[in-house]
């Protein structure tokens, strides 16, 4: 093993001491909140920082492979990497779990005790979303995606009195588990017809393509195929989105931000690694079919989320929508990754934020919330009712919000890549998209007619929407900063 | 001093005062925000004045690289067209503000949203980087649909979304277009994307691509202004939004349209912009017959309003893609005068609904006996909405019609029956409400106060001083859109037609007399 290349798994170590710690000081401290709850923060809080430290190394020595053929002999490919990718989805992923515990608190004091569980939950999911970033061998993509989701299959159940929350979670686990599967098998196959596990370097898929000969590429393409859908369903694209509405709508609020978050940017650091790190000769293959998908997910979500009445669901089907724009940012090839990451960075808080102010209107561990419970809002909470539509504005990719310039971003690089039409369903879609972030706000503003009684909101919620609000705003009014970072995050 | 971000930054600034002015002290929120709107308007005069005439078109050039990579910038400029657009805007404001004394429910809210509704309006007249454009533009609508549905009248959630709605459809083309001009920009300039306004009128677009996006930019701004068929928005947004909010919409919003119209489709897609001019030509003089057809019939006084300004951005589309000089001044001209003329019918209509809280005709009647000042200031509006001479009216739709008829002979005639139909609705629409028996409904009506003369003066003032002495204006304005013919005619071999010109007429007599002098050896 290399000197130093702790660094390489350092975050997923965080959070695993973290997870394990918790249960501990948990039992020790006869199921104090006051007293495991800190540790859970601070073990994202140094996550994060850890993803800050991995990230400066990066730029400081171009990061690397680690765990690669010269240090464990019986290891033939590298199993851990370093480099922009992963730091950079490792420092999202520890403020966005931050915030996400932060707006779980409300939810957790419901939970009672067993609350120490669903935190060190939250911190294995996060530390197997992080695997799939930091990989460039499939199976082990594979390993963080089965850990993140089946972390998130039980949060998804947790509040278990509640019939929707157990729906969600069957639901989640039987068609999760049918992804996975997809995805497992893809692997293979893919391993039959390139005889390699790794995306790129030595002995690589990419080597692969650029010197072998493909003459039958019946078996690469299904596993490929199969690969590219076990993904698309996590990220919850269209027309492997059925189970998202459903699930987001019956597992508790506090737990689906991070849900959201976390698998959509997991999902698309892997897609990104997969499709353009290992098979960027071959992008005129697999951009058009992604080019579909993304207008699919684009106007399905978008249109359905127009009908919703309630407002997790139509949170997922926006989410769909998302999935759309940032694959959109995909087809554009190497000079959409910047994009891809300026969204995700951006999208992952938005989502947060809107869960978690969902989760204080609605009850944090309600089975649904429809959209007319958050009437009259703006006297009965002005504050979370101006951050709700700061959240919304950001979503719908209003100038001077987050959303704005990731799309616009986006739409640029693909525009230049030769598909102009994608760009006009884009921000079609966009527009009409409007009407449903705008509906929530008008709602909110409205007049309440029952005269219901102020909403307090606890610390840490609030604390978890302002910094998601504030995500949305800063970087929509001043991006340059974001930019340059993501910019620095291309590492083929 | 980069004085036009300091001119934008103020009512932002403002809206965060007033944000933040303690709850329990209600009635000093209109005068703080009062003041703090007077501070643009001191900023725009100081403008107006120091801007030179025979300088460069552009001036108080502000150019600071925002993204060196994606070619964009926040550059800002002023020209005559824009700052006059610039001083309506902080004209209107204040007006608006001061007249908004029945908001009585969330007036923290109400103000702020008035200040950044200011703030990006005069983002979008002066920014010249077309990403920054697009933002101040797009970001108008947030403020304009809060103000609509939380303080419009009984449909206004319907009014407030179908103005969203409508607009961001145009905006959704505006976007694509943008972002193809600005790669073809980059690849002109050799950079990955530029944005910025001068490089794009330097460039060479093809014909083809002109023409797509000529209609990409020509919807968005076709919705906004907005020009028939898409004007179904209008009324519904008028009638419902807030006095103040149909002031603004009205004397400034519509006006985004005109301005975008000017600015992009006529300076930068020259080859379409003279291929499809008499289409949209037919499109504005549709607009002004119907406009005012429609008006005439409307039983809602607010609508009636509304629907003329239908009529009235007609004459300005047709002044546009009449192509000449003429014509383009008359537009620029009349541009100011209706958001002057309007603002102050908004701000008329407002005042009585204030006192009656109905809009309909049919619940007026001989109002000239119960409120005479009233009624004299509103005749006054009347009048110089439909253009009569003397007032700022005649002067812009004069010569919109002067200056098309050179191009578009058939089309002028058309529209100059739009004069008459003007007069025809808003007079007896007057006669109804203000002439014969005093309904009982509205006896014993107080006539207007001190504070609501003041806030008409500026207006009827104004609309006298530029009916009089249009010079000054025009002085202004001919320089920023001689530019604008002159880049269509180099880029197409387009003439515009002109006449009034001394030195032509010296030429025909000139070529006269030598015709003659050959005649006779």
């Amino acid at each position: 093993m290399q000197a130093g290349s702790f660094i390489a798994v350092a975050f997923e170590v965080t959070l695993l001491v973290g997870a394990l710690a918790v249960l501990l000081v948990a039992v020790v401290a006869n199921r104090n909140r006051a007293v495991w709850g800190p540790v859970v923060g601070l073990a994202f809080a140094t996550s994060a920082v850890v993803g800050l430290w991995q990230w400066l190394e990066v730029e400081s020595t171009g990061g690397g492979l680690f765990f690669s053929t010269q240090d464990l002999a019986f290891v033939r490919s590298p199993m851990v990497v370093l480099d922009g990718f992963s730091a950079l989805a490792a420092m999202i992923l520890g403020t966005v779990g931050f915030v996400a515990f932060l707006g779980s608190w409300d939810l957790q004091a419901k939970l009672g005790k067993r609350a120490a569980e669903f935190s060190s939950l939250m911190l294995l999911g996060v530390a197997g979303l992080h695997m799939m970033t930091a990989t460039p061998n499939l199976v082990v993509i594979f390993i963080g995606l089965e850990t993140a989701s089946i972390s998130f299959y039980v949060l998804a159940g947790f509040t278990r009195r509640v019939k929707g929350s157990n729906e969600s979670a069957l639901k989640y686990f039987l068609l999760g588990s049918l992804a996975s599967a997809l995805f497992l098998y893809g692997v293979a196959l893919t391993f039959a017809a390139t005889g390699s596990l790794t995306i790129y370097g030595a002995n690589s898929i990419r080597n692969f393509f650029s010197t072998e000969l493909v003459s039958q590429p019946g078996i690469l393409l299904a596993g490929l195929a199969l690969m590219l859908v076990g993904l698309l369903f996590k990220v919850s694209a269209a027309p492997f989105h059925q189970w998202a509405p459903d699930v987001y709508q019956g597992a508790p609020s506090g737990a689906v931000g991070l849900m959201a978050a976390g698998v959509k940017v997991a999902g698309f650091a892997a897609l990104g690694r997969i499709f353009i790190g290992g098979m960027i000769s071959q992008i005129d293959t697999w951009a058009p079919i992604l080019a579909v998908v993304a207008v699919i997910s684009m106007v399905a979500g978008t249109v359905m989320a127009l009908v919703q009445d309630d407002i997790k669901r139509m949170l997922a089907y926006s989410g769909v929508a998302h999935a759309g724009y940032l694959l959109t940012a995909l087809v554009a090839g190497p000079a959409g990754l910047e994009a891809m990451w300026f969204y995700l960075a951006t999208y992952a808080f938005m989502i947060v934020g809107a869960f978690t102010v969902v989760s204080v209107i609605a009850g944090p561990g309600a089975a649904s919330a429809p959209i007319a419970s958050f009437k009259g809002l703006a006297s009965r909470n002005p504050e979370m009712a101006w951050l709700m539509t700061v959240l919304m504005l950001g979503m719908s990719g209003m100038p001077f919000f987050a959303g704005f310039v990731g799309k616009v971003l986006a739409f640029v690089a693909v525009n230049d890549a030769g598909y102009l039409w994608l760009v006009i369903v884009g921000t079609l879609t966009t527009v009409i998209g409007l009407a449903f972030y705008l509906r929530i706000v008008a709602t909110m503003f409205s007049k309440d007619d029952d005269g219901r009684d102020r909403i307090e909101v606890s610390m840490n919620a609030r604390f978890a929407v302002i910094i998601s609000a504030g995500v949305t705003f800063v970087f929509g009014v001043v991006p340059w900063p974001l930019l340059d970072v993501v910019r620095n995050a291309f590492p083929f | 001093m980069p004085i036009l971000s300091i001119l934008i930054a103020l009512p932002f600034v403002g809206a965060a005062v007033v944000a933040l002015l303690p709850k329990r002290r209600p009635e000093v929120i209109l005068p703080v925000a009062l003041g703090v709107s007077i501070a643009p308007l001191a900023v725009a005069t100081y403008l107006v004045v120091e801007y030179s005439v025979d300088g460069a078109a552009f001036q108080f050039f502000e150019h600071y690289v925002l993204s060196e990579r994606f070619g964009i910038s926040w550059t800002l400029a002023m020209d005559g067209i824009s700052m006059f657009m610039v001083a309506l805007t902080a004209l209107l404001f204040p007006i608006s503000i001061a007249a908004s004394r029945s908001i009585t429910s969330k007036v923290k809210t109400y103000m702020a949203l008035m200040l950044v509704l200011e703030g990006a309006l005069l983002g979008v007249f002066l920014a010249l980087d077309l990403i920054m454009f697009f933002a101040f533009f797009e970001i108008v609508l947030i403020p304009m649909y809060l103000l609509i549905s939380m303080w419009g009248s009984e449909r206004r959630a319907y009014a407030a979304l179908k103005f969203v709605l409508f607009t961001a459809v145009g905006s959704a083309f505006l976007l694509v277009g943008i972002i193809v001009l600005g790669v073809l920009a980059g690849d002109a300039i050799g950079t990955s994307s530029s944005f910025d306004w001068r490089v794009m009128l330097a460039m060479d677009i093809p014909e083809t691509t002109q023409m797509w996006l000529f209609i990409g930019f020509g919807l968005a701004f076709a919705i906004k202004v907005p020009v028939f068929p898409f004007h179904t928005w209008l009324p519904d947004a008028h009638t419902e939004a807030p006095t103040a909010g149909s002031v603004i919409l009205a004397g400034v919003l519509l006006k985004m349209g005109t301005y975008g119209l000017l600015r992009f489709n006529l300076s930068l897609f020259p080859d379409a912009a003279v291929d499809l001019a008499p289409i949209l030509g037919v499109l504005g003089v549709i607009g002004i017959v119907y406009g005012a057809a429609v008006a005439i019939v409307q039983p809602d006084i607010k609508r009636l309003v509304a629907y003329s300004s239908v009529s009235h951005m007609g004459f300005i589309v047709l002044g546009i893609f009449a192509l000449t000089s003429q014509s383009l001044q008359g537009s620029v001209f009349q541009m100011i005068s209706h958001g002057l003329t309007t603002g102050a019918l908004f701000l008329l209509i407002g005042m009585i609904y204030d006192r009656t809280h109905t809009r309909a005709i049919a619940d007026y009647g001989g109002l000239a006996k119960v409120m005479p000042v009233y009624g004299g200031i509103f005749l006054f509006s009347v009048f110089a909405s439909v253009g009569l001479p003397g007032l700022s009216g005649f002067v812009g739709e004069f010569t919109i019609l002067v200056g098309s008829y050179l191009t578009l002979p058939i089309l002028a005639i058309t529209a100059g029956f739009g004069v008459i139909l003007a007069a025809v609705y808003l007079l007896w629409a007057y006669e109804r409400m203000w002439m014969g028996p005093v309904n009982p409904k509205i006896e014993g009506l107080k006539d207007l106060g001190f504070r609501e003369i003041a806030l008409m003066v500026p207006l009827v003032v104004l609309i006298v001083a530029l009916g009089v002495y249009p010079k000054p204006v025009m002085d202004r304005i001919q320089p920023s859109v001689e530019p604008i013919i002159e880049r269509i005619e180099v880029a197409t071999g387009y003439e515009a037609p002109q006449f009034g010109r001394i030195a032509d007429l010296d030429d025909q007599n000139a070529a006269a007399e030598s015709s003659h002098e050959g005649g006779d050896g």
